[in-house]
C-alpha cells in the first residue's frame, strides 16, 4: 500500500496463500535465524549499536522499511533489530521521540534511532533501533498454527491489551495508525504477550491496506490519509480483531476500488465481515468499531465497557442514504452521491458534463431527496459560468468542490490527489518530490480548498481552528516567491520530518538543522564550487528549523544585487555556525570564500579590496565564517568606506570643477588675464607716481 | 530694501556735482590760474585715456593719468618760484616741457599695452601647473576608490549597507 515500499522478500512457502496475499509485504521466513545476504559490513550507530548491513531481518521489515540485524556492544545479550527507513518517505519524528522519551509496555520498544549512512542504499537514511520481539508476527504463528484465536480469547488476549496500548497511546503522543494484523507480535517465545507493532517508518496510515482505515480515509491517497484520531485506530482495531479471529481476510481478492465503492453503498461492516461467519459474542462489537459514521463509532469506553461487561450501546447503523432511480455516469449506476464523487474525481471532465446537465439536479432533488445538495451544485454550476476566465471556472476546482458537496466527509479530491486535510503535509510531500507536481499543492492553498471542505463538515472536523490557522500561515508562506519562501517552503513547514531535500545534500539525509552546514561541508569536496552552496530547498529548510529569525537574511539572500545576496548567504551561514555552535567549516569556508567576489567588490577602496582578499586565505583556513563574515561585511569597515567614498568623491569633483574652470573658460580666461595685467599696470602706474611725487617732494624740501 | 532695490541705475554724475566741480574749478582758477593752466594742458593724455578706456574700471586711465601726473608734477614745483600766469605760459610753451608730459603719459600708455600680455602668459602658465595638479589628485582618487567615484551617478555614492545592521535576534554573529 506503500506509495514506494521497499521491495518485499519472498512469501515463505509455509504460510498459507490466503494470508500471504493479505498483505503487503506478504513476507515470513519460518525462522527468526539471520540470513547472510553479504550486502556489506557493520554501520556503528551512536558508537555503541552495530547495524549488520548484511544480515537482514525481513520478518521485521515495514512496508516501508527493511530490518537488519543489529548488537548492542554494551549488552551483547540485548536482542535488537533495526528499520533502515526510505529516505523518500517522511517518518514520524515527533512521535519517534515521544516515544523513546517515554516507554510505554503493549508496543514494540524503541531503544534509539539517528540518521546514518547505509551502504546498501548508498546514501544516509534514518534508522530505528527496537527491541526484538521474540514471539514473532502473531499472523504468522496463526498461519503456522503454532497458536490460535478463538472468540472467547478475544476479549482477554486480543481486544483488552491492544486496546489499552492503543488508549494510552492516544493520549500521549497521538493516534498510532497503523494497525493490522501483520503488526501485531509476541513479544516473547511463549506467545504470552501481545505487543504493537512499529507506526513511525512512514506518514499516519500510509502503510495501512485501505480496509484498515475508515471510509472517508481509504479514499484518500496513502500519503494523504492523515493524522487522524482515536476513532481511526479503533476501526482499525475493529478489522484487525475480525480478520484474526476469522483466521483470513474475507475480502482480500476484491480490488480496492471495487471494496470501496461496496463499502460506500453499503457499509464497512457489511461488505468486509457481512458475508463470514463472525462468533455472535463479536458482531456487536465489531459492528460498533466499523461503524462508518465517526461520531456513532466505539470509543474507548465503549470498548471497555464491553471488555468488562458492563452494557454498551447497541451500534447506531446509520443507514447509508440511497437514490430511488440510480443515475447513470460512464456505463455505470450509481444510487449514493457518496460513491458518485469517488468517481466523478477520477474523470474530471465527464463530471462537469454531468454536473452541468439539469438531469443530475433533478435526480438529486427528486431520487435522492436531498433539495439542498442539488441547490448547492446548481449554485457551483453557476459560480463556474460566472468565472468561466478564472480558476472557479476551472473543470478541476468545480470537480473538487462538487466532491465536498456529494460527499461532504470524504478527502478533497483536487487534479486527481485526494487528501484529508490532516494529511496534506505528507501529500503535498509526495506530489512534490515524487511527482514534481508543486503547483497542485500551491493551487490547494491559493485556492482555499481546505477552508471549503472545512465549511461543508457537520459536526466539525477535529482540530478545524487549529488547521484553519495553520493553512492561513501556509498560503502566507506561498504566497512570497522569494528563496525561503514558496511552495518549498510550505514543505518544510508541514512536514518536521521531512529531510532537505536539495540536490546538494539529498544523499546525506538531513533532518535536523544541526547538519545542515556539516552535510554542506562535506559536500564541498564534491560540488561544483562555482555554484553557491544554497538553493531554495535549502533556505526553506533552514527558516522552516532554525527557530531564530532569520529574515534580514533572507532578504539579503533574495536580493537581485549579486554582492548583497552573496553576503546574505555568507550571514546567514554564519549566524548558524554562530547559533548552533559548530567547529570549523574548513569546506564550506572555502567555497563560499571563492564565491565572495562581488561581495569583496562592493566595497569602493581597492586597497580594502586588496586587503580583504590577503584576509581570506587565512580565515578559510580557521574554518570560521562568522570571522570571514565579519571580514567581508565589517559595520565599521563599510561606513568608513561609504565616508571615504563620499570624500572622494566630493574632492574630485571639486578638482573637476576647478579643472573645467581653468580649461573651459576659454576666451573668459584671456579676458581675465588681460583685465589682471591692466590692473598690475595701474597699480605699477600708481607706485611709481607716488614714488615720483614723495621723491620730488622731498627733493623741492630739502 | 525694495524700495532701494527699484531705483533706476545712476547715469553718471548729477547737476550738482557738475555745479561743484565747475564752482572749486572757477575757485581754483581766481586762487591759481598758473596751476590751473599747467593741470589742464598737461594732463590732456589722461583725459584722452579716459574717453578711450570704455571699461567700468578705467584702468588705462589710472595708468596714463598717473604717469601723466608724473611728468607734470615738476613743473608744477616749479611754480613754487613764480607762481605767475607767464611763468605758466612760459613752461607750457616749452617744447621740451611739453615733451617730458606727454613723453611721461606715452610711458604710461606702453605700460598698459605691454604689461597685460605679459601677466596673461604668467598667469597662463600658473593655471596649466594647477590643471596638471589637480589631474595628478583625480588620478589618484580614482586608482584608490575606482572609476565609479568620478561618475556622474550620484547612487553609487549612497550605496546602503549589503547587509540590514547586527541585533540582538537576527543580526550578524559575533567573531572571535
Amino acid at each position: 500500500m506503500a506509495e514506494q515500499p521497499l521491495e518485499a522478500d519472498e512469501v515463505a512457502g509455509e504460510v498459507p496463500p490466503e494470508l500471504a496475499e493479505m498483505f503487503e509485504p506478504a513476507d515470513a521466513p519460518t525462522q527468526n535465524t539471520p540470513q547472510r545476504s553479504g550486502a556489506g559490513g557493520p554501520v556503528v550507530l551512536k558508537d555503541r549499536y552495530m547495524l549488520d548491513t548484511a544480515t537482514p531481518l525481513s520478518e521485521f521489515d515495514s512496508p516501508s522499511a527493511k530490518a537488519y540485524l543489529v548488537e548492542d556492544r554494551r549488552d551483547l545479550g540485548q536482542k535488537l533489530f533495526a528499520l533502515i527507513c526510505s529516505p523518500e518517505i517522511p517518518t514520524r519524528l515527533t512521535t519517534i521521540r515521544k516515544h523513546k522519551e517515554e516507554q510505554v509496555a503493549g508496543r514494540l520498544d524503541l531503544i534509539d534511532w539517528d540518521v546514518i549512512y547505509w551502504p546498501p542504499l548508498g546514501q544516509r537514511t534514518m534508522a530505528i533501533i527496537f527491541e526484538r520481539p521474540m514471539g514473532g508476527r502473531v499472523l504468522h504463528r496463526l498461519a503456522r498454527k503454532e497458536t490460535k484465536i478463538t472468540e472467547y480469547d478475544v476479549p482477554r488476549k486480543l481486544a483488552e491489551p491492544l486496546a489499552s496500548i492503543l488508549q494510552k497511546m492516544s493520549s500521549a503522543e497521538g493516534p498510532h495508525r497503523a494497525i493490522r494484523p501483520e503488526n501485531i507480535f509476541f513479544r516473547d517465545e511463549d506467545m504470552t504477550e501481545l505487543i504493537i507493532g512499529e507506526n513511525v517508518s512512514s506518514p499516519p496510515g500510509f502503510d495501512q491496506p485501505t480496509i484498515f482505515e475508515p471510509i472517508e480515509r481509504a479514499m484518500a491517497d496513502p500519503a494523504g490519509r492523515g493524522t487522524g484520531g482515536a476513532r481511526d485506530d479503533i476501526f482499525a482495531l475493529g478489522v484487525t480483531i475480525g480478520i484474526l479471529v476469522l483466521g483470513h481476510n474475507p475480502v482480500a481478492k476484491v480490488k480496492d476500488e471495487d471494496l470501496i465503492l461496496a463499502r460506500l453503498e453499503q457499509g464497512s461492516y457489511a461488505v468486509i465481515f457481512g458475508n463470514s461467519r463472525i462468533p455472535l459474542p463479536l458482531l456487536e462489537p465489531l459492528r460498533g468499531m466499523l461503524n462508518d459514521d465517526p461520531v456513532a463509532r466505539w470509543d474507548y469506553n465503549e470498548i471497555s465497557n464491553w471488555l468488562t461487561g458492563q452494557r454498551t450501546n447497541a451500534a447506531k447503523k446509520k443507514p447509508v442514504h440511497k437514490a430511488e432511480l440510480p443515475f447513470p455516469f460512464r456505463g455505470k449506476e450509481y444510487t449514493s452521491s457518496r460513491a458518485l464523487a469517488q468517481h466523478f474525481a477520477q474523470k474530471i471532465p465527464d463530471a462537469v458534463k454531468a454536473a452541468s446537465d439539469g438531469a443530475f439536479e433533478v435526480w438529486l432533488k427528486r431520487s435522492l431527496n436531498q433539495e439542498e445538495m442539488a441547490s448547492a451544485v446548481n449554485g457551483l454550476i453557476q459560480n463556474a459560468k460566472f468565472h468561466k476566465d478564472g480558476y472557479q471556472g476551472q473543470d478541476d476546482y468545480v470537480v473538487a468542490n462538487l466532491c465536498m458537496i456529494l460527499d461532504p466527509a470524504g478527502p478533497i479530491r483536487y487534479k486527481g490527489a485526494s487528501f484529508m486535510p490532516d494529511g496534506f503535509g505528507p501529500m503535498a510531500a509526495s506530489q512534490i518530490l515524487h511527482n514534481d507536481d508543486a503547483q497542485l499543492v500551491g493551487e490547494v492553498l491559493s485556492h482555499d480548498m481546505t477552508s471549503a471542505w472545512f465549511n461543508h463538515q457537520s459536526p466539525a472536523f477535529p482540530g478545524t481552528s487549529e488547521l484553519r490557522a495553520n493553512f492561513s500561515t501556509l498560503k502566507g508562506f506561498l504566497a512570497i516567491k522569494e528563496i525561503g519562501y514558496g511552495v518549498e517552503r510550505v514543505l518544510y513547514e508541514i512536514n518536521p520530518s521531512l529531510p532537505c531535500h536539495s540536490p546538494l545534500i539529498a544523499n546525506d539525509y538531513v533532518l535536523l538543522i544541526d547538519h545542515i552546514l556539516s552535510s554542506l561541508n562535506a559536500a564541498a569536496g564534491s560540488a561544483d564550487t562555482n555554484q553557491r552552496p544554497m538553493d531554495r530547498h535549502i533556505a526553506a529548510f533552514i527558516a522552516a528549523r532554525f527557530d531564530q529569525d532569520i529574515h534580514p537574511h533572507l532578504k539579503a539572500l533574495g536580493s537581485d544585487a549579486r554582492d548583497t545576496s552573496i553576503v546574505g548567504l555568507l550571514s546567514l551561514f554564519a549566524f548558524l555556525q554562530w547559533k548552533l555552535r559548530e567547529q570549523q567549516l574548513l569546506g564550506l569556508s572555502s567555497w563560499v570564500g571563492g564565491l565572495l567576489g562581488p561581495a569583496i567588490n562592493s566595497y569602493h577602496n581597492r586597497i580594502t579590496r586588496g586587503d580583504i582578499e590577503k584576509e581570506i586565505p587565512r580565515l578559510v583556513r580557521k574554518g570560521s565564517l562568522p570571522e570571514l563574515f565579519d571580514l567581508v561585511d565589517n559595520a565599521e569597515r563599510r561606513k568608513e568606506d561609504r565616508d571615504g567614498y563620499a570624500e572622494a568623491r566630493a574632492e574630485w569633483l571639486a578638482a573637476e570643477e576647478e579643472v573645467q574652470d581653468i580649461e573651459g573658460a576659454g576666451d573668459e580666461r584671456i579676458t581675465k588675464a588681460e583685465r589682471a595685467g591692466q590692473q598690475a599696470a595701474a597699480v605699477i602706474a600708481i607706485v611709481i607716481t607716488l614714488t615720483v611725487v614723495t621723491v620730488l617732494l622731498i627733493l623741492q624740501t630739502w | 530694501m525694495a524700495r532701494a532695490a527699484t531705483k533706476t541705475p545712476a547715469k553718471g554724475p548729477s547737476v550738482t556735482f557738475w555745479l561743484w566741480a565747475g564752482g572749486l574749478v572757477a575757485l581754483w582758477g581766481i586762487v591759481s590760474p598758473s596751476s590751473l593752466l599747467i593741470i589742464s594742458l598737461g594732463m590732456l593724455p589722461a583725459l584722452v585715456a579716459y574717453f578711450c578706456d570704455r571699461t567700468e574700471q578705467k584702468y588705462a586711465l589710472f595708468c596714463v593719468g598717473g604717469l601723466n601726473f608724473c611728468g607734470v608734477f615738476p613743473f608744477l614745483l616749479k611754480l613754487s618760484d613764480d607762481h605767475s600766469f607767464s611763468a605758466a605760459m612760459n613752461i607750457m610753451s616749452n617744447v621740451f616741457s611739453l615733451a617730458i608730459i606727454f613723453a611721461a603719459a606715452g610711458f604710461g600708455w606702453m605700460m598698459f599695452i605691454s604689461i597685460p600680455p605679459v601677466v596673461s602668459s604668467f598667469l597662463t602658465v600658473l593655471a596649466e601647473g594647477r590643471v596638471k595638479t589637480l589631474k595628478v589628485i583625480q588620478k589618484k582618487i580614482v586608482d584608490e576608490w575606482g572609476s565609479s567615484v568620478s561618475s556622474a551617478d550620484e547612487s553609487a555614492a549612497s550605496t546602503a549597507p549589503l547587509t540590514d545592521e547586527p541585533d540582538d535576534g537576527g543580526g550578524a554573529p559575533p567573531t572571535g
